[in-house]
Formats: structure tokens, sequence, C-alpha cells
């Protein structure tokens, strides 16, 4: 007698089965980046609670234009790479790769404006709290604790950027590769997820670093 | 799937309307211990791009429920974290010297 | 001759023998074979912390201290509370146990991404090699808590190295967790429903929450505190206007959810054990789930406890001591849980449940000392003296190491396909048992006398104590390295062990010893509850 055995290979007992738990998988990822970019948010606050004037002093010394336009550049970004996953839920592979490469190429602008011109600036105003620190006396304290928060939080989101490029890239590589389809496209959403976080990320940090401590 | 592209054009239009309120109120002469409120179109952005771009909704259920939780743990550091600081009433004296 | 031809049934080699190439063992993407490689990692490092460990036990033989250098002193309760923490009592179970057996309890074929698996174990031998670079050359003096201004300003020790290792140590933890949380939802045999979950699942789940939310936090801090080293800018240091407590907040923060990593896995591990070994249904299975989950999310409620004498407000250090309360309660209903259990059981004495039911009197013990140091006056005599240390071994080693100990045992068999020798397993955890209560029974009473921790020497009269605490230290190691040895023994001379050698319920015992690669023929079907052992008064015993 002969019986026949379904096969116990692979560990997912569908393809719709394995996508969404990369998905899941991703989003778990995301949950601990939250604890991770919120432990310096934790610093922000005790840092400024402790030295509310010079941490708003040095604040007032970073700059607002560049700061605002990356924003904008950064949420334009994140819808472009929605659209694009919204293409090739259609089907539509060619409109894929020009989001992509749309929103690559605005994180390169950003990546540019922040460490190619605003980083370089802020060096140039001896803003970096090493030596010869541009504010001194009793606001100096704050304002050094301020552009530690500013440069660590900048370098770490730009870090993250990076990566992020890095993803993007290889989506559209592989798109061009005709990997993508309306029926298969799981990577697509996967590295969205993470590219607009990077954005939710630049979002939290932009009030915190340009807005709160300015003003009168 | 128009509709899609209607809800990421509206959700971009949000969200930079929400930049402006946040980038306008700055300049109001807020007291400085208010000036955080500043963060609320902030967070306001955040769950737009969460739920439009990002699609929270959509998948399976646990997604819904690592996001919560991300959220929740997030509160529990920055709430009971601050709880020290905010109530502490020996403060360090600035410029005092060491002894 | 008949004319039916009788087909010999095709077995599936084991994992074991699916592959003797280099290659197939350290490209493998099978989680059993990578918890084997975290054994051996994680059993290179016990030995390191445990060597450090017998040194420092060495030294405070004589009140005037053996070891003549402080600074080594220093460099030696730093190694060994380094490697014990991140190298060993964090990985242990969820890496080599929990690797092996998630997916076997599951039904399941491997883990949900068998190459991050891979990936985390490279990530934690790279920290490991990298730690043991620091500790090595030349070492660290701050303590493994890292605190400030001494670990930011005074300290000549490697510590940006020391840091990058546990750094790189977290990314491995944070993609082990995320792993077992994704495997868990997803991965379930058709009918294993939530309820039917073996309590090991259920352990291992709430560990890998703190692992992916807590971590994340350390990680963070370790960034802050190397950028305080090395640029001076003040965010811990109160003379430019930062604050010391912050560090300490933002650590424990992570760590103190960091010692339920540690020791949840061993609460799951104790659960499977002692209904197999009683024979019995687990008493109260909902509420030893639930009080799981429980501990996971009130450990996050906690960390201020660690931090009463440091400077915090009274009103913060309040509401932290009555959380800390709060905590114990789960655990402490687990332990009614598990004797429950064994009440009217069928209770077999073989070495895994030994070291069960040593683990239940000791993690009893050093539990309940918690709770005197939960409280705020008792704890400003308590704090920073050996009362804590006795306090923590007494969760970590008597519990968590016994408990380790146990699911070694208990699954050697499922995992090498050998039966250990029994009579040395007994004897392995009697002398555990034995040495370590000599060890650190003495602990208590000299901290509670005064005695301080981290420190070189001491007044002369705490001698006695002392010399009692280090000799007991000598039985322990005796029995720290018998399992070494006829463990080894077993794999080469051991009885060949079958599917189910204790009779026990569960998933991974319906599957051969050692498993085939592909851990089951066919997806298994659950259609019962989890220990589903008959009631007692059902079964004829032969006594």
């Amino acid at each position: 007698m002969s019986e026949t055995y379904l096969p116990h290979g692979f560990q997912y007992s569908s393809a719709r089965h394995q996508a969404e738990s990369a998905i899941s998988g991703m989003w778990l990822f995301l949950a601990t980046e939250v604890l991770f970019f919120g432990a310096l948010v934790l610093t922000w606050i005790y840092s400024r609670h402790w030295n509310q004037a010079g941490f708003d002093a040095g604040a007032r010394q970073t700059n607002l234009t560049i700061g605002t336009i990356n924003t904008v550049i950064l949420l334009a970004s994140s819808f472009i790479y929605s659209a694009g996953v919204a293409f090739i839920e259609a089907g539509n592979a060619r409109r894929l790769v020009q989001c992509c490469a749309a929103a690559w190429l605005l994180g390169v602008v950003f990546l540019i404006l922040k460490f190619g011109v605003e980083w370089r600036d802020d060096f140039a105003k001896h803003l970096f709290p090493g030596a010869a620190f541009a504010i001194q006396g009793p606001l100096g304290g704050g304002a050094r604790i301020f552009f530690e928060f500013y440069f660590l939080g900048t370098a770490l989101h730009g870090l993250h950027m990076v990566g992020g490029l890095v993803l993007v890239g290889w989506i559209i590589w592989r798109t061009r590769h005709a990997e993508f389809s309306s029926t298969f496209y799981t990577p697509v959403i996967v590295v969205g997820l993470y590219w607009s976080f990077v954005d939710i990320v630049w979002i939290v940090l932009y009030p915190l670093i340009y807005l709160v401590g300015r003003g009168p | 799937m128009t509709l899609r592209f209607r809800r990421l054009w509206l959700t971009l239009a949000l969200l930079l309307l929400l930049l402006a309120i946040e980038f306008g109120t700055s300049f109001f002469p807020l007291d400085r211990a208010a000036r955080p409120l500043l963060l609320i179109p902030a967070v306001l952005m955040v769950g737009a791009v969460g739920t439009m771009f990002m699609e929270v909704g959509r998948g399976p259920e646990i997604v819904r429920l690592f996001a919560v939780a991300g959220l929740l743990w997030l509160t529990i550091l920055l709430g009971l974290g601050s709880l020290d600081p905010m109530t502490r009433t020996d403060y360090y004296v600035q410029g005092a010297s060491v002894k | 001759m008949s004319a039916t031809a009788i087909e010999a049934p095709a077995f599936e080699p084991s994992y074991l023998k699916d592959g003797w190439t280099l290659r197939s063992w350290l490209l493998t993407t099978d989680h059993k074979r990578i918890a084997l490689l975290y054994l051996g990692t994680i059993t290179i490092f016990f030995f390191v912390g445990g060597i450090a460990a017998a040194l420092i036990r060495l030294n405070l033989i004589v009140p005037e201290g053996l070891i003549p250098s402080e600074e080594t002193y220093n460099r030696l309760f730093t190694m060994h509370g380094v490697v014990m923490v991140w190298f060993f009592l964090i990985p242990a179970v969820p890496t080599t146990l929990g690797n092996f057996i998630v997916p076997l309890m599951l039904g399941a074929r491997d883990l949900a991404f068998p190459k991050l698996n891979l990936a985390s174990w490279y990530l934690f031998v790279i920290a490991g090699i990298v730690v043991l670079y620091a500790l090595f050359a030349g070492g660290v003096d701050t303590g493994w808590t890292f605190y400030t201004p001494l670990s930011t300003a005074y300290s000549k020790g490697h510590v940006v190295a020391a840091i990058a290792g546990v750094f790189i140590a977290g990314f491995s933890s944070i993609a082990t967790g995320l792993n077992f949380i994704v495997s868990i939802h997803r991965l379930r045999a058709p009918g294993m429903t939530w309820y039917r979950l073996p309590v090991f699942l259920w352990s291992l789940y709430a560990t890998s929450v703190i692992l992916v939310l807590a971590t994340p936090v350390l990680a963070m801090t370790l960034l802050l505190l190397s950028f305080e080293r090395i640029f001076h800018i003040g965010v811990f240091d109160p003379a430019l206007g930062g604050d010391p407590l912050l560090f300490q907040h933002l650590f424990w923060f992570y760590s103190h959810p960091a010692v339920y990593i540690m020791i949840l896995p061993g609460f799951g591990v104790i659960s499977e054990i002692i209904p197999a070994f009683s024979s019995k249904r687990l008493f109260g299975y909902k509420f030893v789930v639930w009080c799981s989950i429980a501990i996971a999310v009130i450990s996050f409620l906690v960390w201020g406890h660690h931090m009463f004498v440091a400077g915090t407000s009274l009103y913060s250090a309040l509401v932290f001591s009555i959380l800390s309360y709060m905590v114990a309660v789960p655990s402490a209903i687990k332990v009614f849980n598990w004797i429950g259990t064994m009440h009217k059981g069928f209770i077999r004495f073989d070495a895994p449940m030994l070291y069960a039911l040593g683990f239940i009197g000791l993690f009893t013990v050093g539990g309940l000392t918690g709770l005197f140091v939960a409280a705020l006056a008792a704890d400003v005599h308590l704090t920073q003296t050996y009362f804590i240390v006795a306090h923590f071994h007494y969760v970590m080693v008597g519990g968590m190491v016994s408990a380790f100990f146990a699911g070694l045992h208990y699954w050697w068999p499922k995992i090498t396909g050998r039966m250990y020798p029994e009579m040395w397993g007994r004897a392995g955890a009697f002398i555990i048992f034995i040495g370590f209560n000599f060890t650190f029974f003495p602990q208590f009473i000299l901290g509670y006398l005064g005695m301080p921790r981290r420190y070189h020497s001491y007044p002369p009269e705490f001698e006695v104590l002392n010399v009692l605490s280090s000799a007991g230290a000598t039985i322990l190691a005796v029995g720290y390295l018998l399992p070494l040895g006829y463990l080894t023994w077993s794999l080469f001379h051991g009885e060949r062990a079958s599917a189910n050698p204790w009779g026990a319920t569960g998933l991974e015992w319906k599957t051969p010893s050692p498993p085939p690669t592909d851990n089951f023929d066919e997806t298994p079907v659950v259609n019962e509850p989890p220990y589903n052992y008959p009631p007692p008064e059902l079964v004829e015993r032969h006594v």
C-alpha cells in the first residue's frame, strides 16, 4: 500500500504567508528603532530641562532654512516612494523604477544639503562641541550639550538614510531585472516601510533641533 | 487605484500644511517651557505617514500590535524616565565651585 | 521467496550527518546547527567569566587581598560581569536551547528568518572578539555598569573597545528576539492555538519582547557614553550642565529588563521539566502564561530601584519601589504553579528534575531577598554591599544557570541523539547545589554586616565568611566542570536515545533524536492541550 506524504520542506505554507511575515518582521524592527531614537529624545528632554537657556542658545545657531528645505525633501521622497508601491501593485514596473529613482535622488540631495552644506557651515562657525567651541560663558555648557545632540542625532539619521539609499538602490536594480510584478513585490513594501520610517525620525528631529529652542 | 493616488496626494498636502503650521507657530512668543507643544504638529505628521504611506492599517494584525507596542514603550521610556528630573528638589548650581 | 518486495523505508539523515564540511557548518541556515555553534561559543565565554570569578574568590581569601594590584581586581570583576551578563546569561537559553527547540515545538521547519539567525551568530562572535580584546589588552576597571564619571573621565582602561563589543552583541540579541517573535506568531503548526503553546515558547516570546524593546536603548546609551568619553561634551557631566543620572536611567532602562531576559527562559525550561518529570499537567497553565507576559511588561517599569541612593527624587524612588514589589508577584505565582504541578504527581529524580528542584529553591531565596532590597529604607543599608551580590547570584546563578543545565540535560538526547550518564548527571546537580550555597549564602551575611562590593580588600572580621565563600567556589567549580566532562563523553559513548526518552509531551519529542534537517516528515497537526498527561488517579503505578 502506498501513501502519499505531503512534503514538509519550506517553513512557510504559502507565498502570502511568507510575504506577510516579512512585512511583520520589518514593522517589529522599526519598533526597535523607535526605542533607539527614543533614548536620544530622553537625552534631549533631560538636557533641555537642566540647561534651558544654554540649550536654546545653541538651538538658535542652527540653520533653519536648510533644515526646513530638507524636511520638505524627505516628505516628498517618502510620498514618491509610496506612489511607486502603488504603481507596482497595479503592475506598472516602469513607473516603480521612476518613483524609486526620484525618491533616491531626493535622498541624495538631502544628504548633500545636510552634510555637504549645513555641517560644513556648522564646523566653520565652530559649533562642533570640541575644543574651540563658539559659545563660551554661562550658556556654553548647555549649548555644547545641544550640539552633541544635534551632531549625534543627525549623524545617526544620516547613517540610516545611507542604509535606506542602498536598499532603494537594490529595489531599483531588482525591478530593472524584472523581478517584481503585481503578484510579487514584497521587498518593495518592506523597503518602503524602512524609508518612510527614516522620514518619521526626521519629522521628530526637525522641531527638536530647529524649532523648539528658537523664538523670542 | 486612483483612490490610492488621490489619498497619497492628499497626505502629502496635509504633511506640508502641518509643516507650515509648525514652522509658522514657532515664531509666536511662546513661554520657553511651553515650546515643546510645537511637537504636536510633528506627532500628527508621524501619524499621517504611518497610516497613509506605511499603511499600518493594511497587512496582518500583528503589524498594528508591533506599532502600538513601539509607541507604548516609547511612552514608558519618556514618561517614567522624565519623572525623576521633573520632581527632583536638589539642583546642581551652575558655576558653583566644587569643594 | 515472496513475490511482494519489502521496501526499506527511506530515513533522512539527522541534521548532524547532513553535510560534513566546515562550510556546511559555518554557512548553515539550519537552526539546529546554529544552536550548536552558539553552544560552543557561550561555553567558551562561560569559562572565561568563570576563571575571572575564580580569581576574584582567590583574591578574597585574605583580608588584604591576595592579588597585589587593586586595579587588576577591578578589571577582574569587570571582566566577570561583562562576559557573564552579555556573553553568557543573556544568550544562553535563547540562542542554544531556544534556537534548537523553538521550531521543533512549533512544528515548523525552521525559524522565520534563517539567514538572520546565522548573521546573529556572526555578530555575536565578532562582539566577543572585540570584548575579549578589550579585556585582555589591559582591561576595563569600571564594573559592567560603566558608571560615569569613572567611565568617561577617569578610567584608563579600554572602555570604548569594551562598549563597542557590547554594542555589537546587542544587535545579535535584537535579531534573535525578532526572529522568535515573528516565528511564534507566524509558524505555528495547524491546530496549535495560542493556548496550546508550551510554556517554553510563551517564555521565549516574553523574553523576545524585552530583547527587542530594551536593547536599542542600551545601544544609544553606549553611543552617548562613547561620545562623552571621546569628546568630553558634557551630557553626563554636571560641571558642564549635564546629568550623571541620565546615564544611569538610560543604562538601567535596559539593564533591569535584561535580568528578566536572563531569567524568563529559565522559567520556561522549568515549566517544561516539572510536568515531564511529574508526569502531570502543568498546574494553572494560563496563570503561568499571563505571568510571563506580565513580567515582561512590568520589568520595564522598575529600573529606578538600582538608583535609590544615586540622587533621584524621593517621589520617583517611591514609585519605583512600589512597582518593584508588583513585579515580584508574577514570579511568585509561578513557583506555586510548579509546586502545584508536582503535588500528587509521579516524580522521577533524573538530573533535569534535580536541577529544576534546585532552581525552585535557589530562585525563591534570591527572589525574596529582592523584595528586601526593593524597600527603600532597607536598600539604603544593603545597596552596594555583598547582600546585593548574593541576591543576584542566587537568581542568576542558582536560578538561571541551574535552569540552563536542567534544559541542557533534558534536551540533550534530542540534540545529540545520546543519553548522558545519569549518575554523573545527578552527582553534578548535587555538587552544584551544595557548592553554590556555600559560596553565596555567606555573602548575604557579609552584606548585612556591611562588607561593600567591588572592594579588593576588606576588614579582618569578615575573613571567615570570605574563606567559606571561596571554599564553596571551588566545589562549585567542580560542579560546573563535571558536565563538560561527562557530556562530551556521552557524545561518543553515550547510549543512543529514542525519539522520546522521557515520555514527555510536546512536538519536539515526536521527531527522531537527533532530528533530520527538515525536522518533520509531514507537518504535524495539533489537537490536544499542552502537557496532556493523564490525570494521576487514572494511571497504574508500579511501585
